[in-house]
């Protein structure tokens, strides 16, 4: 990637500290919404004044523990199976983009989004939909606990399997796909291992097969031999392997570095040296990540003017962000084929490593897209905000002078001030009060550069 | 095209990589601006890696057949090329085109201390860099950038819905991507009005800084390119009968913006899926069909026309594949493959020998033509510019364009 970088303002040793109301800047709603948009995707005002009577730490846990209740959790796994039953990939997109929108444990699901882009896996190869449901639960199941056991997990999982074609690695001929992307893309980063090391890891798991969509060691096609992998030598398997992988110092500040562009804003300079507090932490309690996600969170460089305003918003967080705002649901069928024409689309990443994130999500295509997702958004009749047409909402919810709906809309739903030009447009439209007037004014809220980052 | 030229060009070829070294010693290179119609190159990114070895077979090797018991071509299915090689059966495109004597193939093109990761030797083959230096453009846009056209011009752009690819990337002049003609419009109830209070707001100077300034920048891109390429109007039909897929309907948009007189002098399309680890018989025919059919057809379909002459196509991969397939009827990564460049104005047949399969590196082929002596061929030749700049060297150009 090309791009200028920056270097923190903070120092690594305050960067990471617990982030101090009046002192370090204000808790109001601007800055509980920033909170949630990055942390999950978003958050009505209730849910922002909710957190504004409390401290910032305890907004961070409450938006970290959040659990889905019992009853949500078996409505969606029953419209999960019956998605994964039309064995059609868009129902499963669908379905997962509604929980996104849905979902009271907002900070699991921004992360499960997180770790599809990183243990990337495509339906465009992998056409069997209820392996790619597993996947997506697997995926839940380990988003905040141990790297290791997820790792371990993720190498077992038949989807990943069938897409990096180690389904049927052999003694005879090992295929090298899925032992350089671990350590290429999922552990330790390019330029971390040799090309020795690849060829020594595939050894490893040669035997992991796939077999009535489940994972299965084929001995017979194990290559029992010695193998020397990053310096260390034994009868490996491929557990062995991922341990061994995981045992490299580099692990460790790959994925921290990773996570910290991710959800601060992905030009840092020197990010190395800038994790390093995380780094040693992360290592030291064994790789668990939920600890780390609560002081990224609530750190004083999270909630600096340096971070808030300088994430670009990917499609997803576009248009769940945009409907979380205002407590709404959608047709999330046309919506998340909407998203894939913007760039995104859920179980389809472009390829094994991912989306690109960041400046990656922005060209004249996809900019024309992103407006064009936010008009056919407020144009369905099946788009409700809190149970309301948009332009009901409008007009019931925010008071009668279109100024102040305007400035509510900018701390809702902006980080960066609205240009004066526009909003004196949004006020004009938002003042006839009719439903085409208020789309219009909404969607040209949603169409310029500001609302773009988050 | 008649057997004996076909040969000629192949041992003139192979003779004058012999004298391949890589760098010129001085300025050999002709810097004379030889004033001409606008020339037109289609760049076509075969992403993934492409199985060189099973694209130009090398039908004598009895290394090949070994190391391929199941991945291989037998040589009586191969379209001939020459006594040595000849092309996977579904590039009847290609054969179609070298038989006409528009299509040039350059083997064993690679560079040194290959690296075999999708994106990093991608990027290596965008920017010309390796990882760890600077890389804020790429060869593409040092041309672009070199190339002084007027502000506003769409001297590029790239068909696609990925990101814009580092090769069109330049400091000064951003590269409008788009994913088709019809999808390349803003859609509102009220477009105009929106059109218009999108640019104002994209051309505020408003608290800027460097990430707000490129999304507006690109924004006001955006909608001065949706309007030009949205007045330029209906894509007018041809007789030419087009394949299905992506890449075919991504050429028929491009001949389209040709012939409607859009002075776009560098196109850039990708066609994916030759990650072929496994089960690769199938998937990479079909690729390789798409790929000779398209081409085939855009060819076609200029060729009674003004633009015939002006137009180049060329097509690259970021590396080739390991020669011995594994176990999943499939192949691994690789290094060196072949290049192949398409035009009226191209030399046609092959340019320097097939790779020597029984002298391996570390299992894989060895390259003997760098990648950036096709991009000075292209520089030199085709855009009649200086490379040495935009390649920061004198690279001996590949030979394969009539200069």
């Amino acid at each position: 990637m090309i791009r200028m970088s920056e270097l923190s303002p903070l120092p690594a040793s305050e960067a990471w500290m617990p982030f101090r109301p009046g002192i370090d800047g204000d808790w109001n709603v601007a800055q509980a919404a920033h909170l949630y948009r990055r942390g999950g995707f978003g958050a009505p005002l209730e849910q922002l004044q909710q957190a504004v009577d409390q401290s910032p730490d305890q907004a961070v846990s409450g938006l970290i523990e959040a659990v889905e209740p019992d009853t949500y959790r078996s409505t969606m796994a029953t419209l999960a199976h019956a998605a994964a039953a039309s064995g059609d990939t868009r129902s499963l997109a669908a379905w997962w983009l509604r929980r996104i929108i849905s979902s009271p444990a907002q900070a699991q699901e921004r992360l499960v989004l997180f770790w599809h882009g990183h243990f990337a896996t495509s339906a465009e190869k992998v056409t069997d939909v209820s392996l790619m449901l597993q996947q997506n639960e697997l995926l839940r199941t380990h988003a905040m606990s141990g790297f290791e056991p997820f790792v371990q997990a993720v190498s077992q999982d038949p989807a990943m399997l069938l897409w990096l074609d180690a389904a049927a690695s052999r003694k005879a001929h090992p295929n090298e796909n899925y032992a350089r992307e671990l350590m290429e893309l999922f552990c330790l980063g390019e330029g971390k291992y040799t090309e020795q090391d690849i060829r020594e890891a595939a050894r490893c798991f040669t035997g992991w097969e796939v077999r009535r969509k489940q994972f299965r060691f084929n001995r017979f096609q194990h290559d029992n031999g010695s193998k020397t992998v990053l310096g260390v030598t034994g009868e490996f398997g491929g557990e062995d392997v991922v341990q061994v992988v995981l045992q490299q110092s580099a692990a460790a500040e790959f994925l921290i570095c990773k996570l910290v562009r991710y959800y601060l804003r992905d030009d840092i300079a020197d990010v190395v040296n800038l994790c390093q507090p995380l780094i040693r932490q992360y290592r030291d309690n064994g790789l668990v990540l939920k600890p780390i996600l609560k002081q990224i969170l609530n750190s004083r460089l999270f909630h600096s003017p340096w971070c808030v305003g300088y994430r670009v918003r990917s499609p997803i967080d576009l248009a769940a962000g945009l409907l979380r705002c205002f407590a709404g649901s959608a047709n999330t069928v046309q919506l998340s084929d909407q998203t894939k024409e913007a760039g995104q689309g859920l179980f389809f990443p472009p390829g094994v490593q991912g989306w690109d994130e960041g400046r990656a999500w922005i060209n004249t295509s996809t900019l024309l897209g992103r407006s064009n997702l936010i008009a056919e958004m407020l144009a369905d009749s099946a788009t409700r905000f809190s149970g309301q047409s948009p332009a009901d909402y409008v007009r019931d919810k925010f008071s009668d002078n279109a100024e102040t709906i305007v400035r509510q809309i900018q701390d809702l739903l902006f980080s960066r001030p609205i240009p004066g030009s526009t909003a004196a447009q949004a006020v004009e439209l938002l003042h006839r009060r009719t439903d085409q007037s208020i789309r219009e004014a909404l969607q040209l809220l949603c169409s310029i550069p500001e609302f773009q980052l988050c | 095209m008649p057997n004996s030229r076909r040969q000629f060009l192949s041992r003139s070829a192979s003779a004058a990589a012999i004298t391949f070294s890589g760098r010129l010693p001085v300025p050999l290179l002709a810097a004379v601006e030889k004033k001409k119609a606008p020339v037109v190159l289609v760049v076509i990114e075969l992403q993934g890696g492409n199985d060189g070895l099973n694209t130009v077979v090398p039908t004598s090797s009895e290394t090949y057949r070994r190391l391929r018991p199941n991945t291989g071509i037998a040589a009586g299915n191969t379209l001939s090329i020459s006594s040595d090689c000849g092309f996977h059966p579904q590039l009847q495109g290609f054969a179609e085109l070298l038989e006409q004597g528009k299509l040039g193939i350059v083997n064993g093109v690679g560079y040194d201390n290959p690296n075999r990761s999708h994106f990093e030797s991608m990027d290596i083959w965008h920017t010309c860099q390796r990882s760890g230096d600077r890389r804020p453009e790429g060869w593409l846009g040092r041309w672009i950038e070199s190339a002084q056209r007027p502000a506003g011009d769409l001297t590029a752009l790239h068909l696609g819905d990925q990101q814009l690819p580092l090769a069109l990337k330049s400091q000064q002049r951003p590269v409008p991507s788009i994913r088709s003609k019809e999808q390349f419009r803003l859609r509102a109830a009220n477009a105009d009005q929106l059109q218009q209070q999108l640019l104002i707001a994209s051309e505020t100077a408003e608290s800027t800084d460097d990430l707000l300034g490129f999304i507006r920048s690109s924004t006001s891109t955006a909608l001065q390119t949706s309007q030009r390429i949205q007045a330029i109007g209906r894509r007018s039909t041809t007789a030419t009968v087009w394949p299905d897929g992506n890449l075919s309907r991504k050429l028929q948009t491009v001949s389209g913006l040709i012939r409607a007189g859009l002075e776009t002098s560098v196109y850039y399309l990708s066609l994916g899926g030759f990650d072929t680890h496994a089960q690769q018989p199938d998937v990479h025919g079909r690729l390789l069909r798409q790929l000779g059919d398209a081409t085939a057809a855009f060819m076609r379909d200029l060729a009674e026309t003004e633009h015939a002459d002006r137009v180049m196509l060329m097509c690259f991969s970021e590396f080739g594949r390991r020669v011995a397939e594994n176990a999943s009827a499939g192949t691994d990564h690789g290094t060196a493959g072949p290049v192949f460049l398409i035009g009226n104005q191209v030399l046609a047949g092959l340019h320097g020998d097939l790779p020597d399969l029984n002298q391996l590196e570390n299992d894989d082929l060895k390259y003997h033509t760098d990648f950036r002596q096709v991009y000075a061929d292209v520089l030199e030749n085709w855009f009649q510019t200086d490379s040495r700049e935009i390649l920061s060297g004198s690279w001996l150009p590949s030979g394969a364009i009539r200069s």
